[in-house]
């Protein structure tokens, strides 16, 4: 049980994360975005900070799937990929309006971003005219995620996407969602997850709550669907609800984690509907959890006052040996 | 609709029902959700051994365990009724209680509920409607429209079917779009309408056979020659109109709902199409092929609404159609490109993104 250790990086971004995620060659490299324009390579075995690329504007979102290359999405608008060994940037393309997500498709290698301007943008990175398609949503976009098929695109408005990653991979020929769903949830969607199995995916609202929700419209998937209530504390008869900012499956177990703007992570097992544990609560809101490709790390993204907008942030980033923490509990009798 | 609500009916029967026989606790009297729930406590509060943590299913497995285990003799069930801490009977959830014991509790809380003696699988009381706030879909409103239609030629044409069941067959029964004005008996109220915002009544049900005809109402009646448009004041919320003051001029045959001058209820009031994506059904045109370029970027839409919270708890971010991200972006120190960024290769200066070529954007 003493397995897990926790470390803080020192030389954290000196505004509030927005996002982490580990090296796709190893877990002991950690990169991580920032509203300070910065996107960090960390070892952490060392605590040492590797590599420093400055973007011109806040960073939302990363992606990471290869060692010596990210992708990233900038507040301007600007997609861009982020060379890690040169620490240099160059622009992909850029959005009407702030990109809020980027994806890679690891299935169909490629990539797709997301933004407040209410378009999906797919690239072929490798295309000297990158971009493959832009697909018109009803709504900005606040969050997405894909699994090996399936994009699952959170908008305003409680829209839910879901598309075929094949469909959007192809420049020419007719677009169209595989889906058109209305968020299970009552509130603004935070954040969405698919599932690692792909057989659906978890959303989180500002209203401390997350909704577990199946692609399969038959009766008997959707009856396997439900929302629950977390993140939330009762102080002097107040209940204080908490946006839930981050959520992340773990790889190889397949329960999840949930970081909320109350400074706390839970780990959950969707299919019991139970808490396997909660973390002790971090110094500052969770804004992204990210989990090692082998499950053996989780790092955790913290920065208060994004509700509040110009408070100071308290900015820190934590990593995590996870050990079994994030196993489900084997069914006791009796 | 009729379906539904008798199914909700059902629904509403049974919750009462279970509310009155709850799963309760024979050794403390307490009562709870479910046979899970009352298996739990039991487990927590009775059946725990007092000399290590675990936890027994039943007073004869504590028994046994405690001389067994600790080589004591066991002392009495704890947290339980006088008379009724002892190992000899043998509980587990609702089966074993005492039949006595059953009986006595069951008569105990018809009693509470006002009810008659042995009463207990009915309702204690008439159900209240239920009230259905939500927004109406296009093929309710479709059917509202007929049924106002319908009531409209049965106060116009005068009837020549005779007897009182002239629609017997369409009574309750869901209208269909199109669905040609069904004529009502003669004399008779026309029912429910304009409908209350509760939407589980079935249109027509309130029509039976036999009801007294409705007195004509005294009064100034409009002047003649207004053609199907009375002002909505004429007719106000939940006043039935009777045939004998509708007017020649409105026939079935009128325009649609909007100038019929029918009497919407609130949740009604809204135009009938288009603005109905709200909340609940999904907007039509969301279904529209990805080519129509929709988007108009970074507006505040009307439709960001979110249910009010219960008293007592405070959300900590409340704006419905803005995100934490969003609301931070405006901050000044956002609003300038950062001076040390790293060489962007090919990127080029000045606004991005806004004289970019839209063509491409829509393949």
């Amino acid at each position: 049980m003493s397995s897990s250790v926790e470390i803080e990086l020192d030389n954290a971004p000196v505004d509030m994360v927005s996002s982490l995620h580990f090296s796709p060659a190893t877990a002991d490299h950690l990169l991580v975005s920032a509203w300070d324009g910065s996107v960090r390579l960390y070892d952490v075995t060392k605590d040492d900070q590797l590599v420093s690329v400055q973007h011109r504007a806040p960073v939302l979102d990363i992606a990471y799937p290869e060692a010596a290359r990210a992708y990233s999405a900038s507040l301007d608008g600007s997609v861009r990929i982020v060379d890690i060994e040169k620490g240099t940037v160059h622009t992909l393309g850029t959005h009407g309006n702030a990109a809020r997500s980027v994806v890679w498709s690891e299935s169909y290698n490629f990539l797709l971003s997301g933004s407040w301007d209410a378009t999906v943008r797919a690239w072929d990175v490798r295309s000297p005219t990158p971009q493959i398609l832009a697909a018109p949503h009803p709504e900005r976009v606040y969050s997405m995620d894909a699994d090996k098929e399936r994009l699952v695109v959170c908008m305003a408005g409680r829209h839910v996407r879901v598309w075929d990653l094949r469909m959007l991979r192809e420049r020419t020929g007719h677009k169209e969602p595989a889906q058109v769903r209305e968020s299970s949830l009552k509130f603004q969607v935070r954040k969405v997850a698919c599932m690692p199995e792909g057989e659906g995916f978890a959303s989180s609202s500002v209203e401390g709550r997350i909704a577990i929700d199946y692609y399969d419209h038959s009766e008997n998937a959707q009856a396997k669907k439900y929302a629950f209530k977390c993140h939330r504390t009762t102080v002097d008869g107040v209940e204080n609800i908490f946006p839930v900012n981050a959520l992340a499956f773990h790889p190889t177990y397949a329960t999840l984690l949930s970081g909320g703007s109350d400074a706390s992570i839970s780990i959950w097992d969707i299919g019991t509907r139970k808490r396997i544990k909660q973390l002790p609560k971090f110094r500052s809101a969770v804004q992204a959890i990210a989990v090692s490709r082998g499950g053996e790390r989780i790092a955790v993204g913290c920065g208060d006052g994004l509700e509040e907008g110009d408070k100071p942030v308290n900015a820190s980033v934590f990593v995590r040996m996870s050990g079994d923490e994030a196993k489900p509990k084997p069914k006791t009798s009796a | 609709m009729p379906k539904k609500a008798t199914k909700l009916e059902k629904k509403e029967k049974k919750k009462k029902r279970m509310a009155i026989i709850r799963p309760w606790c024979w050794y403390c009297e307490r009562d709870f959700e479910d046979v899970k729930v009352l298996m739990q406590h039991q487990k927590a509060k009775h059946f725990k051994c007092s000399h290590c943590p675990r936890r027994l299913n039943t007073a004869g497995g504590l028994a046994v365990h405690i001389q067994q285990v600790h080589k004591l003799e066991p002392d009495r069930i704890e947290n339980a009724l006088p008379g009724r801490d002892g190992y000899d009977v043998e509980i587990f959830g609702m089966e074993g209680i005492p039949a006595p014991d059953l009986a006595d509790y069951k008569r105990r809380k018809e009693a509470e509920f006002g009810l008659a003696p042995g009463s207990t699988s009915v309702p204690a009381e008439a159900k209240r409607p239920k009230i259905d706030k939500r927004v109406l879909t296009q093929t309710e409103l479709a059917q509202m429209l007929v049924a106002h239609k319908a009531l409209m030629s049965g106060g116009d044409v005068p009837m020549t079917s005779g007897g009182a069941l002239a629609a017997p067959a369409a009574v309750g029964a869901p209208v269909a779009f199109g669905a040609p004005p069904m004529p009502f008996p003669p004399g008779m109220p026309p029912p429910g309408f304009p409908l209350p915002p509760g939407m589980s009544v079935p249109p027509l049900s309130g029509v039976l056979p036999g009801m007294p005809p409705f007195p004509p109402v005294p009064g100034p009646l409009p002047a003649p020659g207004i053609n199907g448009a009375p002002p909505a004041s004429f007719l106000p919320p939940g006043v039935i109109p009777p045939p004998s003051l509708l007017l020649p001029g409105m026939t079935p045959n009128g325009p649609p709902s909007a100038s019929l001058g029918l009497p919407l209820p609130p949740a009604l009031s809204a135009p009938p199409s288009g603005s109905l994506q709200m909340s609940g059904s999904l907007p039509p045109q969301s279904l529209l092929p990805t080519s129509t370029p929709t988007f108009s970027p970074m507006q505040k839409v009307e439709y960001a609404r979110q249910p009010e919270i219960k008293d007592g708890a405070k959300l900590l971010w409340a704006d419905a159609s803005l995100s934490p991200e969003e609301n931070r972006a405006k901050a000044i120190k956002y609003s300038q490109p950062f001076g040390n960024a790293a060489s962007e290769g090919d990127d080029i200066d000045g606004p991005r993104g806004v004289k970019r070529a839209r063509a491409e954007d829509f393949l």
